[in-house]
């Protein structure tokens, strides 16, 4: 603290000085007494001859001084006094910032986190993640998507492409059932398992604390059982135990010999508690495209070398696109780990930032607005400081630090706004819902904070500011400074602020509209009353389909035997969630022959009775239908309508499909979240099959009951009539007690299943909602403020007219017409930005066009009445002016 | 200019400065004597002289002034440039000698 050791210092040189002064005048007193004057005379003479000591101090003290800092000083210390005269603008215009600096700080942080911050791996750059680019005429813009790799793509990858060290994890990442042994007597732990190959944690340069990484020979299909543990299973199931490098671990049911821990706050992609070898080939989950690839570029090679060895490694596979669709191609390019896996979120994330941005640039308007009102009002204090001497720059100068003080403070305020809003969101989100582990307010963020709150320091600074050097001198002196001016100006930054709040208002309201729409599909069954669990049975117990089906038969009849359970069945996978994509053979009709993508589902019998799906013809599976009976499968309407041409349900029943299966009912659509379409339609009713749990994976088809299960955890349902209490404590004695090793990984309502996913919809309907409503909130302020103000200034003016004869309506009308035309002005100008700014929504939007009549009607509804409102509230107070009183005040 | 030089001759403190000023000057210079100490306030700033608080003979605590080595330096700049203004003067107001119309 230099500067503090300079000003004490000063303080000593300036009393040397003055007594170095009064040593002076002594020793002249002295003088002139010794030439024989009296004292008051040599006092007199000596003063005089030494001249004015209060100046020659002043100008002493002089050189020591910093001028800018003391003047700045000086000017900061008379803002803050001016400031504190005026609480009520002090406390709008801090309010206006704290929150639209808060907003900006919380979406900044996300983007941050997403977009911006370095990934915590060494060598970030070098990672990378493989996309496709389709061209052609069939082709919408914009055909750029990650692809996932089947056995064979990942074969000539990890071969022919030497510029990467290539490595895979499962694109489908479930958990498994850990037994452990240590603690708590052989209980089985439900835990997240990440399933990679060799080189997975290479690439990210993640070296265990303990062990090593899977080796070769563990990633070969068939090779060693292996397991790496994160530290947090380490800790919590193994306690620690440094001498658990090649034990025995019992994880689905098998042994695996565990050859890693990884160090505490290891991250992956994955975010995995256990990690297992991947094996990959191309039998099995191989056959389709089930794996996600990361690959890290070799010293020495560029990404350019990467690119064209990949397109060549992948020719067959963009020749294959090239003769399914004629005229398209195809083409294989590498993305930065950090852009690929943000590229789901990217679009919503600078979308939240323009919306942010919008929030930023209503506040500034109105804050110039207000700042300009402030200005104007004090044009007779800013006369007189030029009259007695003050630059113009001096004036400015001030009215620049009042500005930065304010923006200082606002912006402190709107980063702890930010900080309680960014919890309040990461609270909001799903878990696992953002690729990245944390969102934190770090240094970039706070100089974004900062920088904005300069930024609009300068915005909401600069009308005002050029408006005080047209000040001229005489007129605003001699008037009595009403500030009449800046009306227009005003008017015109609050249409601007209103057409943008339009435009957030609009793009809410179709968010809202599509979400509207999702959540009120008809879901085809009854979504209240149910309970599901889930469990996984990626467990050696359950590949051999004998047990597979003995569980489904003795848990879903334990199940039945909880008192107040009216129904309980089993299912692959519920409505509302993902399913499992397969072919199926068209064997008769038609298509006979074809081979069609449906969504297949295995059920245990009484599966549409306990989610009430009705059945619309045929029956539903029974416990007769067993593996070695007649093949059976039901299918839905949509599977009906498309592949038998039928809307008669009763149609389809007799069908033959997969040669054999004879299709013995149709039941409703449901909605469920689909891999089978390309669009990313969140929830969509389409062609589905339904096959019997005692059917699945018989025969030569048995090695699919482990691959289903590695992906999906079925999901037991059951149906009460009355809430009951403990439901999911009986639910899962039920389960122990036909397997104690089987521990159910959660409990969902159907509700639950539905916010997942809609996740993304919903928060960003909240997000966008909430700076909507925050736009409103600030537009109402404005228009508010030039209301009212004009109702201040205009008092004598309505006084008179009131005087002379005018209603006091008329005045209010009049009054009131400022603020309505500058919103209706805005509202105007909004729906044209509407026009052009929310068609790049129309990607989000399901179930509504973008030129939404409810949604613009909904927004003219909330703006009048806001702006009604807001009116209003000032002009009422012009019943309560009183001409008399006004004219002796002239 | 003055007060450098007079402190380079010998350290002295503000009130004898200025009665050595006044003197050397044969009382030409009429000044405010408190003039003298915003100079030297700046000349101290400047590092110029330093300044310490001692008994001066006469019993008195008085704050002798000194000129320091950087003081030095700027006295004979000063000194030097002074005299090459006064020789400009001095050739100018010169009757009639200028080289320019000296005989060949």
């Amino acid at each position: 603290m230099n500067w503090l050791r300079q000003l004490s210092a000063r303080q000593q040189i300036y009393s040397d000085l003055s007594e170095e002064i009064q040593q002076h005048l002594a020793e002249k007193v002295d003088a002139l007494m010794t030439d024989g004057m009296g004292r008051k005379e040599a006092e007199y003479a000596a003063r005089r001859e030494f001249g004015n000591v209060t100046r020659i101090e002043e100008s002493g003290r002089e050189p020591w001084r910093w001028p800018k800092m003391e003047s700045i000083l000086s000017d900061t210390k008379f803002a803050v006094r001016q400031l504190l005269r005026n609480p009520g603008f002090t406390l709008t215009v801090i309010l206006t910032l704290a929150l639209s600096i808060g907003v900006n700080t919380a979406i900044f942080s996300l983007v941050n986190a997403l977009l911006l911050k370095t990934l915590p791996y060494p060598q970030p750059e070098r990672i990378g993640v493989l996309f496709a680019h389709y061209t052609g005429p069939d082709i919408s813009s914009g055909g750029e998507d990650p692809i996932n790799l089947d056995g064979q793509m990942w074969e000539q990858l990890r071969d022919n492409v030497p510029a990467l060290t290539s490595a895979l994890s499962a694109g489908l990442n479930s958990g498994v059932n850990l037994q452990a042994t240590t603690q708590s007597a052989n209980q089985a732990k439900y835990v997240r398992n990440g399933r990679v190959s060799a080189h997975y944690l290479d690439i990210l340069g993640l070296q265990p604390l303990l062990g090593r990484n899977f080796s070769l020979d563990e990633d070969r299909p068939s090779g060693p059982r292996a397991a790496i543990l994160s530290y947090s299973l380490w800790h919590t199931a193994f306690n620690s135990n440094p001498n658990i490098l090649g034990a025995q671990i019992l994880l689905k049911s098998e042994a695996y010999t565990v050859v890693g821990v990884l160090p505490e706050g290891a991250i992956t992609p994955l975010n995995a508690e256990i990690y297992t070898s991947l094996q990959p080939s191309q039998q099995g989950e191989g056959e389709g495209t089930n794996f996600s690839c990361i690959v890290r570029l070799r010293d020495g090679a560029t990404w350019q070398q990467a690119d064209s060895q990949l397109n060549r490694a992948f020719a067959v596979r963009a020749a294959r696109f090239a003769s399914k669709n004629p005229g398209d191609s195809m083409s294989f390019y590498t993305v930065p780990l950090q852009k690929g896996q943000s590229s789901r979120l990217r679009p919503e994330a600078l979308a939240l930032m323009a919306a942010a941005a919008f929030i930023l640039l209503i506040a500034c308007a109105n804050l110039a607005s207000l700042t300009l009102v402030r200005v104007l009002r004090r044009q007779s204090e800013i006369a007189t400081r030029l009259a007695l001497g003050a630059t113009s720059w001096q004036i400015q100068r001030q009215f620049w630090v009042e500005n930065l003080l304010l923006a200082l403070i606002g912006g402190a305020f709107g980063l702890g706004t930010g900080y309680l809003a960014l919890r309040g969101l990461l609270h909001l989100l799903p878990e696992h819902f953002l690729p990245v582990a944390s969102v934190p307010l770090d240094g970039r963020v706070l100089a974004f904070t900062a920088g904005v709150s300069l930024l609009t320091s300068v915005f909401f600074g600069m009308l005002p500011a050029l408006t005080t050097r047209k000040v001229d001198l005489r007129s605003a002196i001699a008037s009595r400074a009403v500030a009449g001016g800046g009306i227009r100006l005003r008017q015109t930054l609050i249409a601007g602020e209103v057409a943008l709040t339009v435009v957030l208002l609009a793009a809410a309201g179709l968010l809202i509209r599509t979400l509207v729409h999702f959540e009120t599909l008809p879901p085809g069954f009854n979504p209240s009353g149910v309970l599901t669990a889930k469990a996984s049975l990626d467990d050696a117990h359950y590949r051999d389909p004998a047990a597979f089906r003995r569980l489904m038969n003795e848990s879903v009849a334990a199940m039945n035997q909880i008192p107040g359970v009216e129904n309980a069945a089993v299912g692959l996978t519920l409505p509302y969630e993902r399913t499992l994509n397969g072919g199926v053979i068209i064997s008769d009709g038609a298509q006979a022959g074809h081979q069609v993508g449906a969504d297949q589902i295995y059920i245990t019998p009484h599966y549409f009775a306990t989610l009430q799906m009705p059945i619309l013809a045929g029956r539903d599976f029974a416990a007769s239908d067993g593996p070695d009976t007649q093949p059976v499968a039901i299918v839905n309407l949509t599977f009906a309508r498309k592949f038998f041409r039928t809307s008669n349900p009763a149609e389809a029943i007799g069908h033959i499909v997969d040669k054999t299966t004879r299709i013995i009912g149709v039941v409703a659509d449901t909605q469920l979240s689909s891999g089978l379409s390309d669009g990313t339609t969140p929830l969509i009713s389409e062609e589905t099959i339904y096959v019997p749990t005692s059917q699945f994976a018989t025969g030569a088809n048995a090695p699919m009951l482990a691959v289903v299960h590695v992906w999906f955890q079925p999901s037991w349902i059951v149906r009460y009539a009355q809430p009951i209490e403990g439901l999911s404590a009986h639910m899962q004695r039920a389960l122990s007690g036909v397997d104690p090793n089987l521990p159910f990984s959660g409990f969902y309502s159907m509700n639950d299943l539905m916010a997942t996913t809609l996740a993304t919809q919903r928060v960003e309907v909240a997000l966008l909602s909430a700076m909507a409503g925050l736009a409103l909130l600030l537009s109402a302020i404005g228009i508010f403020s030039l209301v009212a103000n004009m109702v201040l200034q205009r008092t004598r003016e309505i006084g008179i007219r009131i005087a002379l004869g005018s209603t006091i309506s008329q005045a209010m009308v009049q009054i009131g017409s400022s603020g309505a035309s500058a919103s209706a002005l805005g509202l105007l100008l909004g729906l044209v930005l509407c026009a052009f700014a929310l068609r790049i929504m129309s990607s989000q939007l399901y179930g509504i066009q973008v030129y939404d009549v409810p949604t613009i009607a909904g927004v003219l509804l909330a703006l009048g009445a806001v702006t009604f409102l807001a009116i209003t509230i000032p002009v009422l107070k012009i019943a309560r002016v009183d001409p008399a009183k006004t004219l002796r005040e002239e | 200019m003055m007060v450098l030089q007079s402190l380079r001759r010998q350290p002295m403190h503000g009130y004898a400065l200025v009665q050595h000023i006044k003197q050397r000057s044969n009382d030409l210079l009429q000044v405010e004597e408190g003039s003298l100490y915003p100079a030297l306030q700046r000349m101290l700033k400047d590092n110029l002289v330093s300044a310490d608080w001692e008994i001066s003979s006469s019993n008195r605590k008085v704050r002798t002034y000194r000129i320091t080595p950087a003081g030095i330096k700027h006295l004979e700049r000063e000194v030097s440039s002074f005299e090459q203004m006064l020789k400009g003067i001095n050739l100018v107001l010169s009757p009639a000698e200028s080289p320019a119309e000296s005989p060949a």
